[in-house]
């Protein structure tokens, strides 16, 4: 995730717990896109609030991936077509 | 950072228009853009698209582009058609094609929009200085093979291998199915996005107002374009930080401007549409 300007924050929340499920999505730092606008397409596309978008993007931004979503393989793919199309860099896996 | 210069003829507050990138405004958001950084923009949204649906891809006039037809917020500018600018299709040749022999001039169909690496500031106390002049570049030997490899194979050309990854790491069986069922459908979107923004900017520059769906469709074919240009510039978390010109030469710098004034365009679109 690109470091965009006035955007210095310190993630504070730990994980977010999302019940055990068999599949994930999960979104891959990347050097050009932008922290707000990963934050935008994580409340666009999820319709999360944003502070669990931002610590998402920070979470993507600090550890190089984060767990977006939890649901169906299915579910999980139609995820991963929506955030390419945003051209974030998501891929689907089994969670474990 | 340049003077309050008056490189165009603009008033004071068109120059601080173009500065400032996107605001929102009622019913949508608004920007201001030079005839050259317009014709940069189109350029680089032409290639990309050309690159991602094949030639012509770039024409919103090849199919009923959502864009084309939506009634917009009106602008100031005469009408969203160049007269001609169809017939000069901007996309043939350039950095995200890369199809350009080493030193190829402006491209057949002449004509100032027609370049899209053309400056995107008139010289002389320009907002960003050092944009890349016509031909200077020679990136001769990328690859637009779209639609070449099978449909459930990743694109050979690494802007199309990042602009539709495979979803599966280290699976292939299910990344091609993915792809497979997907990847077309993903093509065609980003394409009307992209045609969205042609129907959009006028070529002749001027004020840009979008409706909230056109700038929703703005802020994804900036980030393609940025995401072509950070592939073929090999743009890092801290290429800021590189010296400037380090062993890539002064177009590579000019081109970073370039994908600079991009990030700082998207960075005021996203922030309007908050």
């Amino acid at each position: 995730v690109s470091v965009a300007p006035a955007e210095v924050e310190r993630p504070q929340v730990r994980e977010v717990t999302e019940p055990e499920r068999p599949w994930v999505t999960i979104v891959w730092n990347d050097p050009v896109n932008l922290m707000s606008y990963v934050t935008y397409v994580f409340q666009k596309v999820f319709a999360y609030p944003k502070p669990k978008a931002r610590k998402l993007m920070l979470d993507v931004h600090h550890k190089g991936r984060a767990v977006v979503s939890a649901g169906s393989r299915e579910a999980m793919e139609h995820d991963a077509e929506v955030l390419h199309g945003y051209g974030l860099w998501a891929t689907v896996s089994h969670d474990r | 950072v340049s003077g309050p210069g008056d490189p165009a003829g603009l008033a004071d507050e068109e120059l601080e228009e173009i500065m400032s990138g996107f605001r929102r405004i009622p019913g949508g958001v608004s920007a201001r853009f030079t005839p050259d950084q317009a014709s940069v923009l189109r350029g680089l949204v032409s290639q990309v698209a050309e690159l991602i649906g094949g030639p012509g891809s770039a024409d919103p006039a090849a199919d009923g582009s959502p864009g084309a037809g939506s009634p917009g917020l009106g602008g100031d500018v005469p009408g969203g058609d160049v007269p001609g600018f169809r017939e000069s299709p901007p996309g043939g040749a350039g950095l995200i094609l890369g199809d350009a022999p080493p030193d190829a001039g402006p491209v057949a169909g002449g004509g100032r929009a027609a370049d899209p690496l053309a400056p995107a500031f008139p010289a002389g106390d320009p907002p960003v200085p050092g944009f890349p002049a016509a031909g200077e570049i020679d990136l001769a030997g990328f690859e637009a093979d779209f639609g070449a490899g099978g449909p459930s194979a990743p694109p050979d050309d690494p802007v199309l291998a990042r602009l539709f990854p495979d979803a599966y790491a280290g699976d292939e069986a299910s990344s091609g199915e993915f792809r497979r069922f997907t990847e077309a459908g993903l093509r065609s979107g980003k394409v009307a996005g992209a045609q969205t923004v042609l129907a959009t900017l006028p070529g002749t520059g001027g004020r840009v107002r979008l409706p909230a769906g056109d700038a929703e469709a703005w802020v994804r074919v900036l980030n393609d374009v940025r995401l072509a240009l950070g592939v073929r510039l090999g743009i890092t978390e801290d290429y800021e930080h590189e010296l400037p010109g380090a062993g890539r030469g002064e177009l590579h710098s000019a081109y970073l401007q370039v994908y600079d004034w991009l990030t700082f365009l998207q960075e005021t679109l996203v922030r309007a549409l908050w």
